[in-house]
């Protein structure tokens, strides 16, 4: 059971660097909801007593984060904002870069670390806190309304990787991630009022640069 | 029984919503009232909760419960004349949104149980987002957008602050439940290096939501786009109830031996949070912000207070009850300058003894109490934690915090001249109803007499409360 979970976190760290790269905004959204799907999954090969409960949490979770939310930004895309195209704070080249270095950084920070479940999967938390790590970059270096939610989405999705990855099941703290959701869809709601209403032409927030010292 | 404190609100919030303005208006003040007598009743009796494995009272809840049950029924009063006065299109979600706001905060004030606590602090973020945007301009939407999305990053990091400290109990192989009373009784055997890095990421996150710098930087557009006693409550109690998951996080760390890192680490983010206000309280231009910033620079005075202890941690507490006294108060009277001159621009306003000279008296009261002059009780709030400082010997941060409280009277002074005698040409109609003028009139009063006399409870409580934090009073 040990393969399947270094490729999935292999892939959730070119996931990361892809999201760098990217120019528009509909592939993000895709690679969010693999993402989604990928960070649900990974936890159940990992603990083998398996409940019920943690099963359901399993299904709600993947529901919530690899479909109704990347679901709920397409439909934003397409229908209501019209422009898929981003314009980063930090070029595509310089980006990835970062997200080299950001990994890099993972690795070595988790090395510091001693747990039994990266002797077993050497990958796993170097792919969490890259996603982390990625997600608060994301936050900084893009400027639409959009990609901040999904750079929130990606800092959310590593938190729960590494509370499912490092914390014993029993505690049920990370599972409460989930309610920063409801956050996540408060954002997407105020994205699309706003844009329906045509308060302002864009959702760029460099337009929201008016209150400042 | 506590759960009282948030489901009656929590319900006659979800009402107002649906109630015509009239009435949701009698259900906020009606709440308001109920709130205070509860909590009133709860200090004397101390019941136990129906949940008690996640519900219980500490010392320093039962203080931040009262300071919010006592604002929440002043600012209930102002808000009867505000909304007649006011221009705001939809009244309901006022009353609907501070309702449910109070019942959120109450909430955080019982909670013993970490996650318990946590998912308050989410909700009252999710509860007060609706009364930044509520005047519906482009910049309280920038406002709001803000104010969302950094308290939302805030309040993931705490998340992961706290599954950080459920590692520390793995490693240990302790097996409590997870609230702040049982690790704090068990704090000696957690594993250090864990508990620390949790607690790092659980100032960050709730400091975010306290408004240390610098990570502050949602909280002047917020406080300046709310309507005014929507900014009372959130300068006044919102802060309060961040603190408190920080100070109950200290209190855990400091029963595990890491008290000089805790202390240090509160020091350095109080001292920035302060130097913050200073540089910006000089220059502004509005003078809702240059509120809204004094409240950043005295969160940094009550997280520097904690993090020195001892004497100086008891004036924190005191600190965080008085600044919330004068601050809500000052944030009502700045209600009735927006009111009057019909804008947050200082320039524009002026001869405030000519126009609104009611509201002068309490503006420029609570500016006197807020720089830290007597008789109002920051005076002696700021005096025991320099005092503190100065036992311990750290000569070189209370210098530095000195300095920069005497540049923050100074900008602050300045520009209450300014908006009381400069002239102006700006015609002034409001009327400076009763209840317009009595609710910031009665919170500076209180002040006053709580600077000279504390009642022997909430003395006890204060004492209590800081027990856990630098040996307490007398350490």
């Amino acid at each position: 059971m040990i393969q399947p979970v270094n490729i999935l976190s292999l892939l959730l760290i070119l996931s990361v660097l892809f999201a760098f790269g990217s120019s528009g905004i509909i592939p993000i959204i895709k690679m969010i909801a693999l993402q989604g799907m990928i960070i649900t999954i990974v936890p159940l090969f990992l603990h083998h007593d398996l409940t019920t409960g943690s099963l359901i949490f399993g299904a709600i979770l993947l529901m919530i984060r690899g479909f109704i939310i990347p679901i709920l930004l397409y439909y934003s895309i397409t229908h209501i904002i019209h422009k898929n195209e981003l314009d980063p704070v930090c070029g595509h080249n310089a980006s990835i870069f970062a997200g080299i270095l950001i990994i890099i950084a993972s690795i070595y920070i988790s090395s510091k670390f001693d747990f039994p479940v990266i002797h077993k999967t050497p990958l796993i938390l170097p792919a969490a806190i890259t996603v982390l790590l990625g997600g608060i970059f994301f936050l900084m270096a893009r400027r639409k309304a959009v990609t901040m939610v999904i750079g929130y989405l990606m800092l959310e999705n590593g938190i729960y990787l590494i509370g499912a990855s490092l914390s014993k099941p029993s505690h049920r703290v990370v599972e409460f991630g989930i309610l920063l959701d409801v956050l996540i869809g408060v954002m997407i709601m105020g994205i699309v009022l706003f844009n329906i209403q045509r308060a302002f032409d864009d959702t760029d927030t460099a337009l929201l640069r008016k209150l400042k010292d | 029984m506590l759960e009282y404190l948030l489901f009656v609100p929590l319900i006659t919030g979800i009402l107002a919503f649906f109630m015509p303005a009239k009435i949701s208006r009698l259900l906020l003040v009606g709440t308001g009232t109920w709130n205070l007598g509860f909590s009133i009743y709860v200090w004397i009796e101390r019941p136990e909760a129906f949940f008690n494995q996640y519900f219980k009272l500490s010392p320093e809840g039962l203080l931040v419960l009262l300071v919010i049950s006592f604002l929440f029924f002043i600012v209930s009063l102002y808000s009867i004349s505000y909304l007649e006065v006011t221009k705001l299109s939809n009244k309901s979600v006022y009353t609907g949104s501070m309702l449910l706001f109070l019942a959120t905060m109450s909430m955080a004030t019982i909670s013993d149980d970490i996650i318990v606590f946590w998912i308050a602090i989410e909700a009252t973020t999710l509860a007060s987002a609706p009364l930044i945007l509520l005047h519906k301009t482009k910049a309280s939407l920038e406002a709001t957008w803000k104010y969302v999305l950094i308290c939302s990053v805030g309040i993931a990091l705490a998340l992961l602050g706290s599954v950080l400290m459920t590692i520390s109990m793995d490693i240990a192989g302790i097996e409590v439940s997870l609230t702040f009373s049982e690790l704090t009784n068990i704090a000696s055997q957690l594993d250090k290096t864990w508990l620390k890095a949790g607690f790092i990421f659980v100032l960050v996150g709730y400091g975010t939501k306290m408004g240390l710098a610098p990570m502050h930087t949602w909280l002047p557009d917020a406080h300046s786009e709310a309507p005014s006693p929507a900014s009372a409550l959130l300068s006044g109690v919102l802060l309060n109830c961040a603190y408190l998951g920080i100070l109950k996080t200290s209190g855990i760390l400091f029963s595990a031996d890491l008290g000089q890192f805790t202390g240090n680490v509160l020091i350095a983010f109080g001292l920035m949070s302060v130097i913050a206000g200073a540089t910006f309280i000089l220059k502004q231009s509005d003078y809702k912000r240059l509120l809204a910033y004094s409240s950043i620079e005295n969160m940094g005075i009550i997280a520097f207070g904690t993090g020195i202890g001892g004497i100086a941690a008891y004036g924190a507490m005191l600190h965080l009850i008085h600044h919330s006294l004068i601050k809500s108060s000052l944030f009502l009277s700045s209600g009735n300058i927006l009111l009057g001159y019909g804008s947050k621009v200082i320039e524009k306003t002026g001869s405030m003894t000519k126009h609104l000279p009611k509201t002068f008296v309490c503006f420029f009261g609570g500016i006197v109490g807020l720089v830290g002059l007597p008789p109002f009780g920051i005076f002696v709030s700021k005096l025991l934690i320099i005092i503190g400082a100065f036992q311990q010997g750290r000569y070189i941060v209370v210098g530095v915090l000195l300095v920069c409280l005497l540049l923050i009277s100074a900008g602050l002074m300045r520009y209450v001249m300014k908006i009381s005698f400069n002239p102006t040409e700006t015609i002034v109609t409001l009327k400076e109803k009763p209840l317009l003028i009595l609710p910031q009139l009665a919170l500076l009063f209180v002040s006053i007499i709580l600077c000279f006399w504390i009642p022997e409870p909430i003395y006890q409580t204060i004492i209590q409360s800081i027990s856990g934090i630098s040996g307490g009073f007398y350490g």
